[in-house]
């Protein structure tokens, strides 16, 4: 668990068709402490996922500085660790391999890669579904896998691009909930990219309102842990903030 | 109509307990049709036998050795140019499908050659090599070629690159990302390739067979016709079908339903 630095990080694109520079992200800083749960909440288009990509090395920045504890970020590396909202599972390796996957990149031994994925895969609830591949999983399942993944590899950061968007609302509750648990129990830095402003507001320390690709404004969640559903769902505190979040992206 | 229906389940149960069944019952139909044609008298006998006659003619080429051998040969051919067109397509097909620059630079000398086709190279191929061995693995090899890197292409550059992304985040070097992500990934595709590949230097073979072979069942048929043997031309064409049909279902459809089937990546309608 680090600590990561957004410095006056910026992206702009040309698009060949308007034949004009576009810019996705404009500006931003952001300091997220090492095992703080920091949300960022926006409309589509408002560059949280263009943000998320440069953090993770997959685009790179047109301006600006991603520094994780203290150390730039060059391209993709297994200090940082994604959920993708599209799972991204491995389809020729089971639940076990997948999980095993970024331990055995590492170059750990086998036996030491095994006994990682045993726990994670237990961690996510799934020791059942072990030897099962990914088609054979239900997508709320699937998700845990993903999450057990990147946990699995001891990542600094862990990055999660609208991860709970394509399951059920039931599930999706439920996997919330699981992740405050996990998160508690490993005090992870973890950066949540969402558009649901609730999600963002359940499971953030911090949320960060983005709007047309400028911060809108940080707004600190000051509810207490563990957070479960049936008792946020009416309690005042929780609603007033939701409420506020919400106002505040959508004035935007 | 209750009889049709009693039909029918034992037909599904049958092929369901006993799926050869569903490729053999078809054919009954087919080879009762011949049989009545053949019995009929309509055509001499010389020029149109029967399927017992295609049996027999079997059983006496079996029993001389010549069936065998040329049987043999063919296969034996036929494997060493696809493991060479494998050897050459995928490797090929990987770094013409991973690199924009051999993709610019090949694709269309691939597109070219595809083209030309494997028997158009046979005029230049008997001036060239003669009437041989190198002739017939060159056409081999060039039928097998190209659908195996064309689709091999294909299918690298269709694994989604949230893929990759996911490997590299997890640690992947390029190498490891090439051999745990984009082959796996490719491999819908490669089969495909592999399929079309076989079933076309089957064919390209037979052809090469006839016109320059001195063994093998394409030569089996086109020595037949000298000698006026239409029952061993039926014959050839009998054990062409069938060697795909062993192709297929011992090589083919269980390498399928062990990978790609069995990750979900494609479904095979039964």
């Amino acid at each position: 668990m680090k600590s990561l630095t957004i410095k006056n990080l910026s992206k702009t694109y040309f698009d060949p068709y308007a034949g004009s520079h576009v810019t996705a992200v404009h500006d931003v800083s952001l300091e997220v402490k090492a095992g703080e749960f920091v949300s960022i909440v926006g409309p589509s288009g408002c560059g949280k996922t263009t943000i998320l990509n440069m953090v993770a090395g997959f685009l790179p920045a047109s301006g600006g500085e991603i520094l994780v504890e203290g150390r730039p970020v060059k391209g993709p590396g297994p200090d940082r660790g994604v959920v993708f909202q599209s799972f991204a599972l491995f389809p020729w390796k089971t639940v076990l391999e997948n999980v095993a996957f970024g331990p055995r990149m590492r170059g750990l031994p086998k036996a030491e890669c095994d006994r990682i994925a045993q726990e994670f895969v237990s961690l996510a609830g799934l020791s059942h579904a072990a030897q099962r591949y990914p088609a054979e999983l239900s997508g709320g399942m699937q998700q845990r896998v993903g999450v057990a993944r990147a946990l699995a590899n001891n990542p600094d950061v862990l990055l999660m691009d609208e991860p709970f968007a394509s399951v059920d609302a039931q599930t999706r509750m439920t996997l919330q909930e699981e992740l405050t648990r996990i998160w508690m129990e490993r005090k992870t830095t973890v950066i949540f990219i969402t558009h649901d402003v609730e999600e963002a507001v359940f499971l953030a320390d911090r949320v960060v309102a983005l709007s047309k690709g400028r911060v809108l404004k940080e707004i600190p969640v000051p509810v207490a842990r563990p957070r479960a559903w049936d008792r946020l769902m009416d309690d005042p505190a929780f609603k007033s903030l939701s409420r506020d979040v919400l106002n505040l992206v959508r004035s935007a | 109509m209750t009889f049709f229906l009693r039909t029918w389940g034992f037909y599904v149960r049958a092929t369901a307990r006993w799926p050869a069944l569903a490729a053999l019952i078809p054919f009954i139909p087919v080879i009762a049709l011949w049989a009545i044609v053949a019995e009929s008298g309509m055509f001499p006998r010389a020029f149109f036998p029967g399927p017992m006659d295609v049996v027999k003619a079997f059983g006496t080429l079996t029993y001389k050795g010549i069936l065998p051998d040329y049987l043999e040969d063919s296969i034996v051919r036929l494997a060493i140019g696809a493991a060479a067109g494998m050897a050459i397509g995928i490797p090929l097909g990987v770094l013409v499908g991973l690199s924009s620059k051999a993709h610019k630079a090949l694709w269309p000398i691939l597109l070219f050659f595809q083209a030309v086709g494997d028997i158009a190279w046979l005029p230049l191929l008997l001036i060239w090599f003669g009437f041989g061995l190198g002739t017939m693995t060159f056409v081999i090899v060039y039928t097998v070629l190209f659908p195996v890197v064309l689709n091999t292409v294909l299918g690298v550059r269709s694994v989604p690159a949230v893929l990759t992304r996911a490997a590299q985040s997890l640690g992947a070097s390029a190498p490891r990302v090439l051999w745990e992500v984009v082959l796996p990934g490719a491999l819908p595709n490669i089969l495909t390739g592999l399929r079309n590949g076989l079933g076309y230097g089957w064919r390209a073979l037979i052809a090469a067979e006839m016109i320059v072979g001195t063994s093998g069942i394409g030569f089996l048929m086109f020595d037949a016709r000298r000698a006026g043997s239409v029952v061993e031309i039926l014959l050839g064409m009998v054990i062409l079908g069938l060697l795909w049909y062993v192709v297929d279902g011992w090589i083919l459809a269980p390498l399928e339903k062990k990978t790609v089937q069995r990750w979900g990546m494609v479904q095979r309608t039964e």
